[in-house]
Order: structure tokens, then sequence, then C-alpha cells
């Protein structure tokens, strides 16, 4: 059975469930690192940025091991390639930029989520060249302004269910997704499959980052 | 008994997910505050609207039926929200100043939305 043999794969082969334990195990020691000297000062921290930032660091880490999944073959054809830098790039575009939308407002949601996911996008989508590229790009664009949006538009229509909802969708999403890279790359020669330290960087980079932007970034005049 | 890798892997997510979540998870709800209009005159019932936490503040009003109402929006709401509306009664007003205000006469009683053009900022209007 084709599933059978993906779950088998995803465990055994590549590692895609160990990933996700080293993403969330980093983020949040990192997380509690920061608590213990620095955001316990801060007033309302848990009830203001809490939830926010714990789905932020949920979502990373089921990016993350897409992204390193894309890495481990590094090259695929047009159709797929395309695909692979549109679902990245729209995912985490979106889901940065809901995320820090959600308690910063619009503008440092949209360029905070238009940066992750046009860079997200554009380093998984060349792996089919040009036209994934430029996929990537146009998702990372889209994705980031129309997360924090919105997050800004339904502040006061229960934000934090449909933050809930955004998570699982992108979950399952990302998975498609996975599952996809499977079925195109069965005969495929694989480049790498280590990736242990690519995760814990990106882990604790995406975590500070958006730690430090949600606690001390800019905000709207809204949320001031 | 050996317990899969995998498996082994999955019950830390799930462990490190609840322990996280639950100390993480603990958040305020939306406010909610009430306002009793200002008799004035006996003329009129006035209101005044002002912004906290992106809503409008105090988001439940009481007012007497048959009595006209004024509603202004003080300095602090900015935006889409200076657009009010309270779609029961036919509101629908851009109050470009804090001088500007909607006024109706409430002649029905019941709890009425009110909110922005948007449906951003909302509230209930509550006639007695």
């Amino acid at each position: 059975m084709t599933f059978r043999k993906f779950a088998k794969y995803v465990n055994e082969e590549e590692n895609l469930v160990k990933t996700v334990f080293i993403s969330l195990l980093t983020s949040f020691a990192l997380l509690a690192f920061f608590y213990m000297f620095k955001l316990r000062y801060v007033e309302n921290f848990i009830p203001k940025y809490g939830f926010f930032l714990f789905f932020a660091i949920l979502s990373y880490s089921l990016i993350l091991p897409s992204v390193k999944h894309v890495k481990i073959y590094r090259e695929f054809a047009c159709m797929s390639g395309m695909m692979i830098g549109m679902t990245i790039g729209m995912i985490s575009g979106f889901l940065a930029g809901f995320y820090i939308g959600s308690t910063n407002g619009m503008f440092i949601g949209s360029v905070f989520g238009m940066s992750l996911g046009i860079f997200l996008g554009i380093w998984n989508g060349k792996c089919c060249g040009i036209m994934g590229t430029l996929e990537g790009i146009m998702a990372g664009f889209m994705g980031g302004l129309m997360g924090s949006m919105t997050a800004l538009m339904m502040f006061n229509d229960n934000l934090k269910y449909m933050a809930v909802l955004v998570f699982l969708v992108s979950g399952i999403t990302l998975f498609g997704l996975n599952y996809m890279i499977y079925k195109e790359t069965r005969e495929a020669e694989k480049r790498k499959n280590d990736e242990t330290f690519f995760i814990i960087f990106w882990s604790i980079l995406l975590t500070t980052v958006t730690t430090w932007l949600m606690v001390f970034g800019p905000r709207s005049v809204l949320f001031q | 008994m050996k317990i899969k890798k995998t498996t082994l892997y999955f019950a830390l997510i799930i462990i490190l997910i609840v322990g996280v979540g639950f100390f993480m998870l603990k958040g305020n709800g939306l406010e909610t505050n009430t306002a009793v209009s200002d008799n004035g005159n006996g003329d009129f019932q006035k209101i005044i609207l002002s912004v906290k936490n992106l809503n409008y503040y105090p988001n439940t009003i009481t007012v007497k039926e048959g009595i006209p109402v004024r509603i202004y929006l003080d300095s602090s709401v900015t935006g889409c929200l200076r657009s009010f509306t309270i779609r029961d009664f036919g509101i629908a007003k851009y109050l470009k100043t804090p001088n500007d205000y909607v006024e109706f006469t409430p002649n029905k009683k019941g709890s009425f939305r009110f909110a922005c053009s948007m449906g951003m900022g909302t509230g209930t209007l509550v006639v007695e």
C-alpha cells in the first residue's frame, strides 16, 4: 500500500518525525532560556504573546522538515518544483504573517511574512529553475500579505480559533507536499540526508526573530 | 518490549506540545465592558466611545427606549472604526471628528450589534 510505504519512508528513511521533534525541542528550549532571563519581566508576556508564539513555533516545526525534504533531492521537474516553491512560499509567508500580524499589526506582519515567504519560496522553488523561483516569489509575497491582513481583520472575531484552523490547514497542506515529493522522487538520487545542524540553526533563527518582533518589535498604532 | 524509534519521537513531540502548550496557552479572552448612557439634560442620551485592544471601548452600551441617543467617537478611534454602523437602526455614518455623532431613537427593546463598516470593531447596544 503506497500510504503505508510513505509512512515508513517519512519515519525511517528521511527521519522527518525526528526533524519535527528536534525543531520543537530547540525552539522551546531557546524560548525557556529567553523566558528565564528576559521575557518573564515583560508585562503580560504569556497572555499577550504566548498563544501566537506557541503556534508560530509549531508552524516552523512543520515548515522546516518540508524544506529539509526538498533539500535532500535538490532537483525536480518543473511542475513539481513550481508546486514546491508555491506551497512553501505561501504557507511560510501566511503563517509567519498571521502570527506576527496578530500581535504587531499589519505592516510588520506583512513585512516579516513576505520576507520569510519570498526567501523560502525562492530557496525551495529554485529546485526547478526560474519558474519555481518566480512562483516562490509570488506565493511568498501573497502569503505574507494575506496572513497579516487576515489576522488584523479577525481581531475581534475569534482570532484564536482561526489561528488553530490556519495551522491545521497548513499542516495538512505540508503533509500533502511531502507526499508529493515522495511520489516524485522514488527513483531519484539523494544529495544529503543528515541535516540536524540545518534544522537547529533555522529553528533558533526563526524563534529568536519571531519572539523579538512580537515582544520588542515595531507595531501598528492600534496595537500600542 | 522494544519501543519503535518513531513511536518514541511521536510520544516526545506530544509531550512537548502538551507540556509547553499548557504553560503558553493561558490567554485572556475578549474584554467586555459596559457603559450606561449619560442622560444629560433629558433631551438625548450621550455615549462616547473610545478604542481599547483594537475594539470599541466600552463595547456594551445600555440605553433607554424612546429617548434619542447620540454616539460620539473620541480621538483615540482611528481608521475604519470611525465608520460607525448599527444595522438594526439603519445607522451607517463616517464620523470624521470627535465632534461628529450619530443620532437615532431606539424604538424597540433588545440587544443589537454595532460595528465598524468592515466588522473589525464590534459591540452590543442594549435597549431597556
